[in-house]
């Protein structure tokens, strides 16, 4: 660890003012000792540089699945004020609202009689990768409408049912959506995307809920130990891909405009009541929506899938629950003992409100808001509720995933897809790729542990782990 | 090898060379379609586009160029194989030429999200010029 770093107990670690020129606050992040040796100082330095953005409040924070990335770290939280502070693309990244979702079903393992034939099948009719076309035909109109009212959209065309929508963190739809905000261009991208999956970490998973760590909260989400679920993890794709690249060359011209001092150029940002930064908003919010209607899409062709192969009925696969693990947002926290309007960028991170928020849907809310955490290929995901001690440490947020270790070339330097996936399948995962090289480039060593990732958040007190999902298929895009 | 990959941990870190800065962009190009469709042989082109980029310095006018590359890619579902380029008074313009993705023959590659600066330079060198790149994936 960097000679300046400062621990503060097991799992919290800081950052202090000076450690790059112009930090407004500090910068504070969890890892356990495991995870701490394998820190990039790359990471630590976005970590600072986060904290020297205007109107930052109480601190810039890093999740325990921090690594380096655009701008912000991935990992990274920072909340800002409601009129000093700042939107940034940097702290959102390229695929807008990634995020993930969990769907349970009424079966077992057991019954998973043609696993590889039920893999073969979600793969030829969930389109993956490069090249992928939209499984739909989408008419400019629903366009615009998938555009501002997301997952809802989705479900009125007939991809869902109405329960999904109160499912979604934000209900499906950000509020603020501008359509206007969305170029021809990132339109032009969408409609031949709607319902794809993409690629790179993107995959659609079959687990097993294998062990129930608390039994109250996983029976308030619905699940039970044995039950089969799918994870879906996919973004926004093309348009909001798009999106971001278009905002940033406007908000690199922001930053001379409102003579905004930046540590590094990836943080191009504009004032949050800027015209800037309010279009870079309602363009982000739209893209948010359309990832929200991607995973609805995706899950409907799921669910029509397990209707017909296992004779269940659609509304015996519930969605649990969806969130985003890319995005900035309006919420309210308690800042100082008051309550007030801030913005909050979650950049490779969740959203892990505690128990009584009305943002969290009534069923789930003494428990708290549920948290889907994804391993990789081999490696367990993991079901989480938010808790008090996220909210008062870090404005109700917690980590994403497993976070990357090891580089992709090396990966595949060390690596073959093919000796990946026959390893996989000897622990009973089948892996379904486009190629080989996706399969060695996401191979399991080359993230941090899940479980190390979870137990940490759950040290810190800002999650808490509900279930262990083991994998049992996989499809990467 | 006009281009080789770096070590990154969680994107594609390209380094490119060539003798000209028109002839960069080509080979930027080349190294971006590697990235989306991996080995692939080239073909006589049946597809020709139209494109232009602009930029206040060359690290712009790269993410700029490869932006609308990428847009080509995913909109047109071109695969790359040739451009024809020329430079104007604020950037280039020009075609590119290829083929329609073949998901049979192109499916060896990997989505790339957006061009950034990030870890972007562009620099003079004996041989010509030399850019270093992150493709975001």
């Amino acid at each position: 660890m960097h000679e300046k770093i400062q621990r503060i107990n097991d799992t919290e670690w800081e950052i202090p003012k000076g450690f790059v020129e112009n930090m407004r606050v500090s910068g504070r992040f969890f890892l356990s000792d495991l995870l701490a040796e394998g820190i990039e100082d790359g990471a630590l330095t976005q970590l600072a540089n986060v904290a020297c953005l205007p109107g930052i409040i109480r601190h810039s924070y890093g999740m325990p699945d921090i690594h380096w990335g655009y701008g912000f770290p991935i990992g990274g939280v920072a909340a800002f004020d409601e009129t000093e502070g700042i939107i940034s693309p940097g702290g959102v990244g390229f695929d807008i609202n990634c995020g993930v979702r969990m769907i349970t079903t009424p079966l077992t393992e057991a019954d998973l009689t043609d696993k590889q034939g039920l893999i073969e099948e979600l793969f030829e009719a969930v389109p993956t990768g490069v090249g992928a076309k939209s499984p739909i035909r989408l008419s400019q109109s629903d366009l615009t409408l998938m555009l501002e009212e997301g997952a809802r959209h989705a479900v009125e065309l007939g991809y869902g049912c109405a329960a999904d929508v109160g499912r979604c963190e934000e209900n499906g739809a950000m509020e603020g959506a501008d359509v206007s905000a969305v170029s021809k261009k990132a339109r032009q991208r969408g409609v031949p995307q709607m319902g794809t999956l993409g690629s790179g970490n993107h995959f659609l998973e079959l687990q097993t809920a294998e062990e129930i760590l608390d039994e109250e909260t996983a029976k308030t989400f619905g699940v039970r130990e044995g039950q089969l679920c799918v994870m879906i993890h996919c973004g926004s794709r093309g348009l909001g891909h798009q999106v971001c690249t278009d905002h940033l060359k406007v908000l690199e011209e922001a930053v001379k405009k409102y003579g905004i001092e930046l540590p590094d150029r990836q943080l191009a940002c504009a004032p949050l009541d800027s015209p800037e930064g309010q279009a870079y908003f309602g363009g982000m919010a739209a893209s948010a929506n359309y990832a929200w209607a991607n995973r609805q899409v995706i899950t409907h062709i799921v669910r029509e899938i397990f209707v017909r192969r296992f004779e269940i009925d659609y509304e015996e696969m519930p969605l649990i629950y969806d969130v985003a693990h890319n995005v900035a947002k309006w919420e309210g926290h308690d800042v100082d003992g008051v309550r007030k309007r801030v913005c909050v960028h979650r950049k490779g991170a969740t959203r892990a409100f505690g128990p009584g928020r009305a943002e969290v849907p009534h069923e789930f809310r003494a428990a708290g808001q549920p948290v889907i955490i994804p391993g990789s290929m081999g490696t367990s995901s993991y079901l989480l509720a938010g808790t008090d001690g996220a909210m008062s440490q870090t404005f109700g947020s917690t980590c994403h995933g497993a976070g990357r270790v090891k580089s992709r070339s090396s990966a595949k330097k060390s690596l073959t897809g093919d000796a990946v996936a026959a390893e996989l399948l000897k622990e009973g995962i089948y892996v379904r790729a486009p190629n080989p090289a996706a399969i060695a480039e996401e191979a399991p060593d080359v993230y941090k542990p899940s479980s190390e990732v979870v137990r940490t958040v759950s040290d810190a007190g800002i999650s808490k782990i509900a279930v262990r999902l083991r994998p049992l298929g996989v499809i990467k895009g | 090898m006009p281009f080789e990959e770096l070590e990154h941990t969680a994107d594609v870190k390209m380094r490119i060379s060539a003798p000209d800065f028109l002839s960069l962009l080509a080979e930027s190009g080349d190294a971006m379609s590697s990235v989306l469709f991996g080995d692939f042989a080239k073909e006589p082109e049946t597809l020709t586009l139209d494109i232009e980029a602009e930029g206040a310095d060359t690290a712009e006018l790269v993410v700029n160029f490869l932006s609308e590359l990428l847009f080509l890619t995913e909109v047109e579902y071109l695969v790359p194989m040739s451009y024809s380029l020329t430079k104007t008074e604020n950037g280039i313009s020009g075609t590119v030429s290829g083929i329609e993705f073949d998901r049979a023959k192109h499916a060896g590659g990997i989505c790339v999200k957006g061009i950034s600066y990030s870890g972007l330079s562009v620099s003079e060198t004996e041989a010509g010029f030399e850019l270093t790149i992150i493709f975001d994936i």
